[in-house]
């Protein structure tokens, strides 16, 4: 006892010994970063750039930025790092946190940028907004939604996409189904048909959770509107609201009529791409995103994939478009803000811009953008977003990361036993109770 | 002399001492102490919130699924890795070139990594292509046929299984170890007096293997507590925490929710779930070497 009495006074000393050693040269190293800020001395000045853009698709495309970006401004380099998106949503924070953080990132706009803003973390960008009129190029729904938070601007956009219905038009064909559904007893009925000519109506691929949010998402927006939406994200209406209740009737009525295919929560959502393309299934309601996937697979727009908008289910709701937001932010703890926001303005020069959005299957936010840009399809896709009454951001995205991980756990659970879907939603209250201290 | 001695030691082990009190004792010390806040991981501020993480611990029914899983985990690890790598070394011991080949591959897997393993058995559960599923149709089970990762009924076990394929190389390895210290004369002697295989398995041998088994066991339920890359590559605990085990447990509550005073809080349980069985080995492991000294 006595022995062990020793030990353990030993091993705190030592703790404290070590603990305290290390913080005297943590902090002058701290301040070493301005010195070599600008680029006098001849040295380029290295810019630390962190993103999620790993796949193949998406390095290439980001390491042709910023190759294009340092051969305009000689004497800085960027020099980038990159994980794929679930890994990234982890990283990123604990890199914040650390004593290295970057000098850019690319993130999500929406409630996870607005927990990096909380965290004080985020340099706004105001000056320069103003200094380079961005009003006259960003659109002003996307400078209020996904650049400003609490009040301050912080995110330059590089891409966002729609969410829709897509669909194999030549399974739709052959099911005799010419008039696209444009609304809910359309859908019902074109589900219909193609579960009676052997085909599934809908993949999804939940195993990842998230493919199963936009199923969540537009039926609550098309049903209950937008404003009741963001008080559900934000924490002001409760889960077990008749309003949510209704979502997951809906939602139930399609499990249990047997219009997705069997045991979602096993496949990816390149899977449930894979089957609309293989004519397995007819359609999945997911984002533009799946155009880059399906292009990189050699399928013509148009001709092999298309979509139309999710239908209408109520009068008087107004039509909302749905989809994320891609975009840079600078951190506050950056030595090289000058140059780092030149990066920021590199990325809205609109054949950057038009590149990213033609290599990614995005949209470009920026105004300057041509629209001969894209494809027939991402064309269709750029009209609906402008000829919507308002954009919002998928779940995730919409409503805070704990709350997310709570929300995403239940749509998962739907899709395995919807019959349960009341206790689901009462769990889910219980998270947003903790979640938002009601 | 003896202060010398000291002297020497103490010099020698203050640098493995110093790296360990880094890099373990004190995080250790810190996640105690988080444990106390509601910090979620990344802000500066957060304050203290005293036991509050304890008790939410204690009505949080993920808790006690991770609980009831990490259980299941460690029974499971307990039997089947062990019992399979039994059977294989008494199968494999002594049959000289042949029999080193089978070692060979059944010991290859413990080179891999978890995450290597656990894409391999993704593919092998592969609900449309997978082995598993095109074996079962083959053999005209079609019934059994089964999204295995994506039920919640046998995500857990399924994961199990790939893991126990794996460690099974390890108590192998180790069984023929103990095997080798088994002397010739006793087995001999039994056969003499007339023991057939069976029992001169049963009353030698398998006593005599002892200490090895103590090793594999200990190994095996230390490793169910960590068990977490394996987890993480094949389910990420889902699905819908059907296959959480405590470490993924406290993963997802830190990093995915950014609870870092909840994750912490699990941490303390966790550590002193792992203590208590910890200082059980070394006192079985005390116990065998007072036996056999």
């Amino acid at each position: 006892m006595k022995q062990l009495v020793w030990r353990l006074g030993a091993i705190m000393l030592l703790v404290a010994l070590a603990l305290g050693g290390c913080t005297a040269p943590v902090a002058p190293a701290a301040s070493t970063g301005g010195a070599d800020a600008p680029a006098a001395g001849g040295e380029p000045t290295k810019l630390s750039v962190i993103h999620y853009f790993s796949d193949t698709l998406g390095k290439e495309a980001m390491t042709k930025i910023l190759d294009g970006f340092a051969a305009a401004n000689p004497g800085i380099t960027p020099v980038d790092n990159s994980a794929g998106h679930e890994d990234f949503k982890t990283q990123i924070l604990v890199t914040l946190a650390g004593n290295n953080p970057p000098d850019l990132f690319s993130y999500w706009a929406g409630a996870r940028t607005q927990f990096v803003v909380d965290g004080g973390r985020l340099a706004p960008i105001d000056q320069m907004w103003a200094d380079n009129k961005l009003d006259e190029i960003i659109p002003a729904g996307i400078a209020s939604g996904a650049s400003t938070y609490s009040g301050a601007k912080y995110l330059i956009p590089l891409g966002y996409h729609y969410a829709g219905m897509f669909y194999n038009p030549k399974v739709m064909a052959e099911a005799g189904i010419t008039e696209m559904p444009t609304t809910w007893e359309e859908l019902i009925a074109a589900a219909d048909t193609l579960k009676a000519a052997g085909i599934a109506p809908f993949a999804l691929g939940s195993k990842n959770r998230w493919p199963a949010q936009f199923w969540f998402d537009y039926l609550l927006l098309r049903t209950a509107g937008p404003e009741y939406r963001a008080k559900l994200m934000a924490g002001e209406a409760a889960y077990t609201d008749p309003e949510v209740v209704a979502v997951m009737e809906k939602w139930k009525e399609l499990v249990d009529a047997g219009y997705f295919v069997a045991d979602a929560n096993a496949y990816d959502w390149t899977d449930a791409a894979d089957q609309v393309a293989n004519g397995k299934a007819a359609m999945t309601l997911m984002g533009t995103w799946i155009t880059g996937y399906w292009n990189g697979n050699e399928l013509q727009p148009g001709a092999d994939y298309d979509f139309f908008p999710f239908p209408a289910m109520q009068d008087g709701v107004p039509n909302v478009a749905l989809g994320p937001v891609d975009g840079f932010v600078m951190t506050a703890a950056s030595a090289h803000k000058p140059e780092s926001e030149k990066l920021l303005m590199y990325l809205l020069d609109p054949a950057v811009q038009a590149a990213w959005a033609q290599a990614q299957g995005a949209l470009a936010p920026s105004m300057k953008v041509d629209a001969s840009i894209y494809n027939e399809v991402m064309k269709k896709a750029s009209d609906q977003v402008a000829g919507a009454e308002g954009f919002a951001f998928n779940y995730d995205l919409a409503t805070t990361p704990p709350m997310a991980e709570g929300g995403l756990n239940m749509f998962a659970q739907f899709m395995n036993d919807p019959s349960k879907y009341s206790d689901y939603l009462a769990e889910t209250e219980n998270v947003a109770k903790e979640v938002f201290k009601k | 002399m003896v202060r010398t001695r000291r002297l020497w030691t103490g010099l020698f082990l203050s640098l493995p001492l110093t790296i360990y009190i880094v890099i373990v004792v004190a995080p250790l010390l810190v996640s105690f102490y988080y444990s106390l806040t509601d910090w979620n991981g990344f802000n500066p501020e957060y304050s203290f919130v005293g036991a509050e993480n304890f008790l939410k611990i204690g009505r949080d029914p993920q808790f006690f699924g991770a609980i009831r899983n990490t259980v299941v985990w460690m029974v499971a690890a307990i039997f089947l890795p062990s019992l399979g790598g039994l059977a294989i070394a008494l199968a494999l011991n002594g049959r000289g070139f042949a029999g080193n080949i089978y070692k060979s591959l059944f010991f290859l897997p413990i080179c891999l990594s978890l995450v290597v393993i656990g894409q391999v058995w993704i593919w092998m559960y592969h609900p449309d292509w997978g082995l598993v599923n095109t074996v079962l149709s083959g053999l005209g089970l079609d019934g059994l046929r089964q999204a295995w990762l994506a039920n919640p009924q046998t995500a857990l076990w399924s994961v199990i299984i790939a893991w126990s394929w794996q460690q099974m190389g390890l108590a192998m390895v180790i069984f023929l170890a103990g095997l080798t210290s088994v002397p010739k004369e006793l087995t001999e002697a039994a056969e003499i007096d007339g023991a057939n295989y069976w029992q001169s398995l049963r009353r030698v041998v398998i006593p005599l293997l002892g200490p090895a088994t103590v090793v594999v066991i200990a190994l095996a339920i230390i490793n169910s507590l960590k068990s977490f890359d394996i987890v993480y590559v094949m389910t990420q605990g889902g699905p819908f925490h059907s296959s959480d085990t405590l470490a993924m447990f406290m993963y997802n509550e830190s990093f995915k929710k950014y609870y870092m005073g909840y994750g912490s809080a699990i941490a303390v349980v966790l550590f002193l779930i792992s203590l208590v069985l910890i200082s059980f080995y070394f006192r079985q492991v005390r116990i065998m070497n007072e036996v056999y000294d």
